[in-house]
């Protein structure tokens, strides 16, 4: 996507800078990392993913931003199904699950999610593959900037939840071994414009 | 546990070469990485920060975890205060039966190993599953953790595969990441049948009621997710005041446990969420309990010096540094390993173990600099080890040399002289090979230098002096260099001759008690140093020098210490302290007035860096730059500041250690291609030239004043060990 950098005002230019410095950390941990400008493109890239992946069950966590980005509808359309059942049983027999965050750190590459809702929860760690949605304007620089900004907002959320890549471990003679409980595999999709949708 | 056995347990895990290798290989990617983890980020700065945190929350202990009950329970949490491991141990397994649990999952928990919470359930009939792939290994083997973050480092994967075969009962190939899959599949099972989840806690926001966890496995997160019954123990030194406390331990501890910027997860709880059990109901509220548990930690608070220890944020970068840990692992501790765990052993676990387990520290204080909670753990270990004394006592024989022999300087001097001439049987080339008996430890992989002749003190009014005397420095010859290294302190002199600095050697001087202070002995330590605090008062010279880095550190940061509340030496011990300067320091100062005197020595050198220069003098770049200056090509060894393993009486207490690290800083200064090793202190000399003799390497081990001073006109080069 070329976005001509020398016209954009100072806070866009600063985004640009945090976004850059996210993809280096993020894709260092091994997490894939994608941005589109609006939400049409982001339904897009979502069931081309799908496809890509060849994943047949999806388990969606409802939020406002995937409810307007009616994913729903793209997962039927790139062939797959949303899953049926309680909620442990969807997330379970799912081989994606999608969720949103609210906010992403640059410095280290950490998505946040208020994850007190049991769905987010489940979605995000059950399936093998974690599919991310993030609005791009919800950067901020440093874990430090994130802390406070969850301080400043008063009551803290029951289930605050800070991921860091795909799930690993180094447990056995100390080689790095990705996806031992947790997903082996995290798309994040950074979406323009994704945080007026509601959220 | 008794000394013997300790020493027994020691052996054993030097002859595992599982322990050895896995924890060797880690430590040295652990410093490179670890720093690389640092870049851009104040270390200091961040460790006074969560110091000062931590040093507050210890101090408000009581009135924080009263306010985190508050807040916890508002949000819905269960919080009890547990006194004892027992009392911890029983409301769980109270909990589980009133509830009707049997399938308990855990993730990572050093308080619930601390309390021994596993074979206590086992023995409730309740079946409690470790989630953590390391802590799965540990449970299944029935082994206790080496490790407080990495616990199953001690095994190859070929013991694992043994382990994870006998428990699906179907043979498994050691391949590391078919295992991890194993475990994802078996464990997964447990995870969706429990009732009950069991998690440990990183940090307690007494402000919000708010418990961290930093996990990357993802496991913490799935036993804190699914089961519908939520127990959090967490001990009263994990509190902290605020919410925004959170942020500077989270910058340290990743970056300090396994050299991450961040963890996989990092997960906040505060208060009750939802839940759906594993029959498919949905729970607005699952159930949360906190048990905020005490076991020795308000009895730390309470005591002067160990009030410290509350500052650990069990990063285990101590233990990650240590260069006995590196070597024996779990062995070094109890359910905490390690410096820290030494300590936390004392107050938490096992005193009487902690009593023997202190004696493993080598001293070489590396652990100091890595600690993020900037605690002075090679301080607390000296006062754990001088209350111990202080409690058991000492052996007769033991008590005879510190508090008869060493403070008689008369006494100490001749029994030297003595041995000088006892010693001759076993004398080749001023090298001793081979001691007879109990004494066989001491050479045990390394030659021992012949005791001087003559030792340093009859020499004095033979050293060189300057054509015109422009100032006066006092020396201070310390032990070794005067009765082992005499030709040490002929070369300061000489340096210093073409300063124009006379060497003033007074006479009331001797030892400088850190032997004593290291076995525990502080009140003949504190002779020793009134002794040396005197000889040195009336000298006319601003200096006071020494070659040996740690009776530097003794006169220059220990007396002080020591006598500080005495009203009359304290004044006297700064005074001083003060005037007290190591030799290549001292020698930097003045060196654009040596340069050109010098001969070029054109020879290969590397540097070995002593751990009290180091780490107490800060003195790494000064004598590196005097090689230069003398002409020597400086090749590094890495790691130039891993200890030698001497450690003084350590290296009699435990030969075989000592010994053994050693071999791993040989190795170094082998591979460094050098032809001299340079060093500031004749301790490391004795060990590693007695080292590379015994490998008979003709790599020559000099002191950077007996460089120097070869390098001056009109001597030939100095000959290591060519004293006497």
């Amino acid at each position: 996507m070329a976005i001509n950098k020398a016209v954009l005002p100072d806070t866009d230019r600063n985004l640009e800078k945090l976004y850059e410095e996210f993809v280096t950390r993020a894709r260092a941990l091994g997490a894939e990392v994608y941005r589109v400008p609006n939400l049409a493109q982001a339904r897009e890239l979502v069931g081309r993913l799908i496809q890509e992946m060849g994943v047949r069950k999806v388990a969606l966590a409802e939020s406002p931003l995937v409810t307007a980005l009616d994913l729903a509808t793209a997962v039927a359309g790139a062939g797959a199904e949303v899953t049926g059942g309680n909620p442990r049983e969807r997330a379970e027999a799912a081989d994606l699950g999608i969720s949103s965050f609210e906010m992403a750190i640059a410095e280290t590459g950490t998505l946040v999610q208020d994850a007190t809702e049991i769905n987010r929860r489940l979605v995000s760690m059950l399936p093998p593959v974690h599919l991310a949605l993030v609005p791009t304007n919800r950067l901020v620089g440093t874990l430090q900037e994130a802390i406070n900004s969850l301080a400043a907002r008063g009551q803290i959320p029951g289930y605050l939840a800070f991921v860091s890549g795909p799930s690993r471990t180094a447990d056995i003679e100390r080689v790095l071994t990705i996806g031992v409980h947790g997903p082996g595999k995290v798309v994040i999709i950074f979406v323009d414009g994704g945080g007026s949708a509601g959220e | 546990m008794s000394k013997t056995a300790l020493r027994q347990a020691t052996r054993e895990a030097l002859a595992n070469a599982s322990v050895c290798s896995a924890l060797g290989r880690f430590a040295d990617n652990y410093v490179i990485a670890r720093e690389q983890a640092y870049r851009h980020k104040d270390f200091e700065g961040l460790r006074r920060e969560v110091a000062r945190i931590k040093r507050e929350a210890a101090e408000r202990m009581e009135e924080l975890a009263d306010q985190f009950t508050r807040e916890a329970t508002r949000r819905g949490a269960t919080v009890f205060r547990a006194a004892t491991a027992q009392d911890a141990r029983e409301y769980i397994a109270r909990l589980a039966r009133s509830r009707g649990i049997k399938t308990i999952v855990k993730s990572k928990s050093m308080a619930s190993e601390e309390i021994h919470l596993n074979e206590y359930l086992k023995e409730q009939g309740l079946d409690a599953v470790e989630t953590d792939l390391g802590e799965w290994i540990i449970q299944l083997s029935s082994q206790r953790p080496s490790h407080m973050v990495m616990p199953a480092i001690h095994l190859s994967r070929n013991e694992v595969a043994e382990i994870f075969s006998k428990e699906i009962g179907e043979p498994v190939e050691p391949d590391i990441s078919s295992m991890v899959k194993l475990a994802r599949r078996e464990l997964r099972k447990k995870f969706l049948s429990a009732w009950m989840g069991i998690s440990g806690g990183n940090i307690a926001v007494a402000e919000t009621g708010t418990i961290v966890m930093v996990t990357n496995e993802g496991n913490g997160r799935l036993t804190t997710t699914l089961p519908p019954v939520h127990v959090i123990i967490v001990g009263l030194e994990k509190l902290v005041p605020r919410f925004t406390d959170v942020a500077p331990i989270l910058e340290v501890l990743p970056r300090s446990a396994t050299a991450q910027h961040i963890t996989t997860y990092v997960t906040m709880i505060t208060g009750a969420v939802p839940a759906v059990d594993p029959d498919g109901n949905y729970h607005e509220k699952k159930e949360l309990h906190i048990i905020l548990l005490d076991n020795g930690r308000t009895r730390m608070a309470g005591d002067p010096v160990f009030k410290e220890a509350l500052q650990c944020v069990r990063c285990a970068a101590c233990l990650n540094v240590c260069p006995i840990y590196q070597l024996v692992g779990g062995v070094f501790g109890d359910v905490y390993t390690g410096g820290i765990g030494t300590v936390l052993t004392a107050f938490f676990t096992d005193p009487q173990k902690a009593q023997q387990v202190q004696n493993l520290c080598l001293g070489c204080e590396r652990c100091r600099d890595y600690c993020s909670g900037n605690i002075d753990l090679p301080g607390l270990i000296g006062e754990l080890r001088r209350r111990t004394v202080e409690k058991e006592g000492m052996s007769y024989v033991q008590r005879v040399i510190f508090e008869k022999v060493l403070v008689n300087r008369g006494v100490f001097h001749r029994l030297l002289k003595a041995a000088s001439r006892l010693q001759k049987p076993f004398t080749r080339e001023g090298k001793i090979r081979h001691l007879p008996l109990f004494l066989a430890g001491l050479t045990e992989g390394r030659s021992l230098p012949a005791i001087a002749e003559i030792p340093f003190r009859e020499r004095v009014d033979r050293l060189p002096r300057p054509g015109r005397v422009t100032d006066r420095v006092a020396f201070f010859s310390g032990c070794l260099v005067d009765f082992v290294y005499p030709g040490i302190g002929e070369s300061v002199a000489k340096v210093l001759a073409s300063l124009g600095f006379e060497m003033l050697c007074p006479e009331g001087q001797t030892c400088c008690g850190y032997p004593a202070r290291q076995v525990g002995l502080t009140d003949s330590f504190a002779e020793l140093a009134r002794q040396n605090i005197a000889a040195f008062e009336n000298i006319n010279a601003g200096y006071v020098l020494t070659a040996c880095p740690t009776c530097a550190e003794a006169l220059k940061f220990l007396y002080p210490q020591l006598l500080a509340d005495d009203p009359v030496w304290s004044k006297r011990a700064r005074a001083l302290a003060e005037k007290v300067t190591d030799f290549s320091s001292f020698v930097f100062a003045h060196r654009e007035k040596l340069v050109p005197f010098m001969i070029p020595l054109k020879q290969k050198v590397t540097y070995h860096d002593s751990c009290h220069l180091k780490r107490r003098l800060r003195v790494t770049g000064e004598p590196r730059q005097l090689l230069i200056d003398a002409g020597a090509e400086l090749v590094e060894m890495t790691p130039a500041d891993l200890c030698c393993g001497f450690g003084g009486s350590y290296s009699i207490k435990f030969p075989e250690l000592s010994r053994s690290v050693l071999d791993r800083k040989l190795q170094a200064v082998l591979g460094s291609g050098a032809e001299v090793v340079a060093l500031d202190c004749p301790g490391c000399q004795m060990q590693i030239s007695g080292g590379l003799d015994h490998e008979r390497r003709p790599m020559r081990v000099m002191h950077t004043a007996e460089i120097l001073a070869s390098c001056l006109a009109g001597t030939a080069q100095a000959q290591d060990g060519k004293n006497n």
